[in-house]
């Protein structure tokens, strides 16, 4: 192995993945507003160029040139460093996740459609998604707000609750997989799709996943009605957007882990014939799984905090862990 | 006060009642201060008579009238299930010293006296003895003066039509009037600031529809105390009211509750026509109430949208939806009246002017389209767990509360107490329709939803009755003294011609006397006190807002909830600020 193929081609994936992923996280925003405008009988951006569709570039080119806005009191390091702490982890993730099926060579090289298939890939993603409360719990802290502080102690505890559903959900995954490799439990799915074996578990993970983005229902961290924007307060500017970067990359994420997990990631009709269409395949699912999100939000309204917990404490937890228990007697009985 | 009352009352306390007097149907009963709060507590407590509602407080400054004393204090007083009201006057004997004369607190027997009595000591300068916190409400609070009383300098900048800058007299321009130091508002005593996180929701906050500052006192996020903070809005309509002739105050009306313009027109133009004695014909009530309940389902309307949108954050779906059907009412408007938003619809004697050819069947469209509307907004919450959870249990208001604090509209009669003044005391021909009061027991802030949206649908039902219905007929009275002639007769009539003249130069010239008018508005009885000295412009204007009564209620029903809950519980009161300020 040279250092091309260990330096070289990971980089350029990286690099790859990170720009595909800040133009998805845009044009996500773009097609988010669009959608929901529909279901509210409005029309959405449709004035920057033929049907607004370079409105996400002129709201980031406002967001850049906003004014600097840092306000006195507050913990001036952990406050520009929470943003990044947030935005970081969603991006990370993909390092592990295989979005089509096929190789190919370039340059006398082997690509293969991920940019690493880690043998504890289940466990690093569960890790990473772990990190992103540091970023946000931070930013309400270091914010001296007592709105940013309320919804940073609330977003930690949400993330962390849900955590624990979706991890033991993820575990009967991997029961039937046979393996922590995101390509292995891909390929594990290539006869059934794991949503068809594990339907339970698919709605824990679905809703967790909601959860662990801040989507509504479980909008929470930002709670506007509330808490005016949680935790995010104080933050103006491309501070904010990172923010809200953060959020959408997570929900994309949350989409793709999704696809991954249950839905059989790039596997479909034809898929062995035309290698292509395992990408296509993979993002016709994910781009529906964000639809879903979508569509909760414009219909949903917001559960309170507290009843947030018992749901998941009370309810999702041990309905997860009887999951697990029965898929493996399932499993110990067939064989 | 039926004669009953009086009689009663001069039994019990043969020294305490200095006169009765009667006009236009009010009776008025002046009591001595001493024995003043013998006298509330007896009204409010024998059986005969329960006077359980304190409508509303106020007071009256007589220095023009050369009246003494000077000041006197006001109560409204209505008894819900006996269908009778009676009004108290207490004249406060004061040496014109720089103590304030000095009232009894009625706090004690109604609790809705409580931000009644601040009003008055803010606005007109009267202490009120055993009042558990009396501190200023609407003004801040190192304001100087009362502006209510007579003597209060009126103020203002002369307005020069012209933008020559260099001309010495604009000198004062750009600066402020009066000296404006930032001043740290005042909590109540007993909040506990050490050990509680203080939060400040509002003035400025996405939920609270307004500038409307709550100081919230939290442990954790269980709410201990809630101290709503008003005044951010106070524009004074009363005193602006006290110096402009009375229909040049409709307009004003429409921006107190500035989602309810035609209901507030209606109260307004009601009370004055009280004070008047003027027939109103048929046709001109019939069309009133058409417009009085479209308004009412526009106001309803708007709540369901920003509540729904309060309570669910991201979902602004209904909000687009219930406010697509409120540009329907705001469209019948304009084609009534060519203003939307505030109406200034009706006047004093009837209407401006009569519908247009096209008006029933574009109310008639509305009618039969919104029936299915409705449904939908029933099928996105009145079954949705996550809005019965966040709604059900939340905000209990029980009806002894609710009256003891004078809260009325949807929020009593969500307590089961079916008390609408459309049904009790009808007015603008309300009797002429059939339609039914819709109530719960719960008292919570679901059954507050629920109590709103049947009430839509009985505002349908009298909307479709009295378009069907409608009487042919004038629009407005034919009484020239109040009501300008149609303009085919001032060129054929030299009496027409002074009658416009007279009106539109001097107005009309009440008798002197006072009246006091309630109509049911979408969020409570409004209330409109008048007293007129007999001249073109009232001596005393005042208003019951009743978004300013029903705000009281927060704090009882945030205590122990959750700071989420608060939004649900500001939204279910349906405030507005405009309202409660004034």
């Amino acid at each position: 192995m040279d250092w091309i193929s260990l330096l070289l081609v990971p980089a350029i994936k990286s690099l790859v993945v990170v720009v595909a992923l800040l133009t998805g996280f845009a044009y996500l925003s773009y097609v988010e507003r669009k959608l929901v405008a529909r279901f509210q009988v409005r029309y959405g951006p449709n004035r920057a160029g033929p049907f607004g569709i370079l409105q996400p570039i002129s709201d980031a080119l406002k967001m850049v040139f906003k004014e600097e806005i840092v306000p006195l009191n507050v913990d001036h390091v952990v406050y520009l460093l929470s943003p990044a702490l947030t935005v970081m982890p969603a991006l990370v993730i993909w390092a592990v996740i295989p979005v089509s099926g096929a190789s190919f060579t370039l340059f006398g090289q082997t690509i293969t459609p991920y940019v690493s298939d880690v043998n504890v890939g289940l466990l690093y993603i569960l890790a990473i998604a772990s990190l992103a409360t540091y970023g946000i719990v931070l930013a309400g802290w270091s914010s001296n707000n007592k709105y940013s502080l309320l919804g940073a102690l609330r977003t930690s505890s949400q993330m962390l609750s849900y955590e624990l559903p979706m991890g033991i959900t993820l575990v009967s995954v991997l029961l039937i997989a046979g393996s922590l490799s995101l390509v292995d439990i891909v390929q594990a799915q290539r006869g059934v799709w794991f949503a068809l074996l594990q339907p339970i578990g698919f709605i824990i993970y679905f809703i967790c996943g909601l959860a662990e983005a801040g989507r509504s229902p479980f909008d929470l961290p930002e709670t506007e009605n509330e808490l005016v924007s949680g935790f995010a307060t104080e933050y103006g500017g491309i501070k904010f957007a990172l923010f809200f970067m953060g959020e959408y990359i997570h929900m994309i994420t949350i989409s793709a882990l999704a696809t991954t997990f249950f839905l059989g990631g790039w596997y479909g009709p034809f898929v062995n014939q035309i290698p292509v269409l395992g990408l296509v395949y993979f993002l016709i699912k994910v781009a529906f799984m964000i639809f879903l999100i979508v569509w909760i939000r414009a219909s949903l309204p917001r559960i309170r905090y507290d009843k947030l917990m018992h749901f998941c404490w009370k309810f999702l937890l041990p309905l997860s862990l009887l999951n697990l228990v029965v898929t493996a007697v399932v499993l110990v009985l067939v064989g | 006060m039926s004669d009953t009352t009086f009689e009663k009352l001069r039994a019990q306390f043969p020294d305490a009642v200095l006169d009765v007097s009667e006009f236009r149907g009010d009776t008025t009963a002046t009591i001595t201060r001493e024995t003043f709060l013998d006298v509330a507590r007896f009204l409010r407590d024998e059986p005969d008579l329960q006077y359980d509602l304190l409508v509303d407080l106020t007071s009256i400054d007589r220095r023009d009238l050369g009246i003494e004393p000077r000041f006197v204090t006001v109560y409204e007083l209505y008894s819900i299930p006996k269908n009778h009201s009676a009004r108290l006057k207490v004249p406060l004997p004061w040496d014109n010293s720089t103590e304030m004369p000095q009232c009894p607190s009625v706090a004690a027997i109604w609790p809705t006296g409580n931000w009644h009595e601040r009003e008055v000591y803010d606005l007109m300068g009267i202490g009120f003895t055993g009042h558990p916190w009396l501190h200023r409400i609407l003004m801040p609070e190192n304001w100087v003066g009362h502006p209510l009383r007579k003597d209060y300098p009126l103020g203002g900048e002369p307005v020069y039509f012209s933008s020559d800058r260099d001309n010495p007299r604009f000198a004062h321009l750009g600066k402020p009037i009066m000296e404006g130091p930032s001043y740290p508002s005042k909590l109540p005593d007993d909040v506990d600031s050490e050990t509680h996180l203080v939060i400040n929701v509002g003035p400025q906050h996405p939920a609270t529809h307004g500038v409307l500052r709550l100081a919230v006192e939290l442990d954790g996020e269980r709410i201990v105390s809630v101290n709503p903070d008003i005044g951010y809005l106070h524009s004074g309509f009363e005193k602006t009211g006290e110096n402009k002739r009375y229909e040049k105050f409709i307009p004003y009306t429409d921006r107190m509750d500035y989602l309810a313009a035609m209901n507030n027109n209606l109260a307004y133009v009601l009370t004055v026509e009280k004070l008047l004695e003027v027939e109103i014909p048929p046709r001109a009530q019939y069309i009133r109430v058409i417009l009085a309940e479209l308004q009412r389902i526009a106001s309803h309307l708007f709540w369901i949208a920003t509540h729904a949108h309060d309570v669910s954050g991201t979902i602004h779906s209904l909000l687009m939806y219930a406010l697509r059907e409120r540009e329907r009412i705001l469209d019948i408007f304009e084609m009534f009246c060519g203003a939307r938003l505030t109406t200034s619809g009706m006047s004093v004697g009837g209407l401006r002017q009569d519908i247009p050819g096209a008006f029933p069947d574009a109310v008639r469209s509305f009618v039969s389209e919104f029936w299915k509307r409705l449904q939908d907004y029933e099928a996105m919450l009145t079954r949705n767990p996550i809005w019965l959870s966040r709604l059900k249990g939340v905000g209990i208001l029980r009806a002894e509360d609710a009256v003891a604090l004078g809260v009325t509209g949807p929020m009593l009669r969500a307590g089961g107490v079916p008390f609408d003044l459309r049904k009790a005391q009808p007015y603008s021909s309300y009797d002429h329709f059939d339609f039914d009061i819709p109530t719960a027991t719960e008292a919570d802030s679901y059954a507050r939803y629920q109590v709103r949206m049947r009430e839509m649908e009985q505002s349908l039902r009298i909307v479709e009755q009295a378009v069907n219905r409608l009487p042919e007929g004038p629009f407005c009275t034919d009484d020239r003294k109040v009501a300008p002639p149609p303009r085919s007769e001032i060129d054929l009539s030299m009496e027409s011609l002074i009658h416009h003249f007279k009106l539109y130069t001097e107005g009309y010239k009440p008798p002197v006397g006072e009246v006091y008018g309630m109509a049911e508005n979408p969020k409570g009885i409004l209330g409109f006190f008048l007293v007129s000295d007999g001249t073109a412009i009232p001596y005393r204007l005042h208003v019951r807002g009743p978004s300013f009564v029903n705000l009281q209620a927060t704090d009882l029903m945030a205590r122990g909830h959750l700071l989420s809950d608060l939004i649900t519980i500001i939204g279910t009161i349906d405030v507005v600020l405009g309202d409660v300020d004034r």
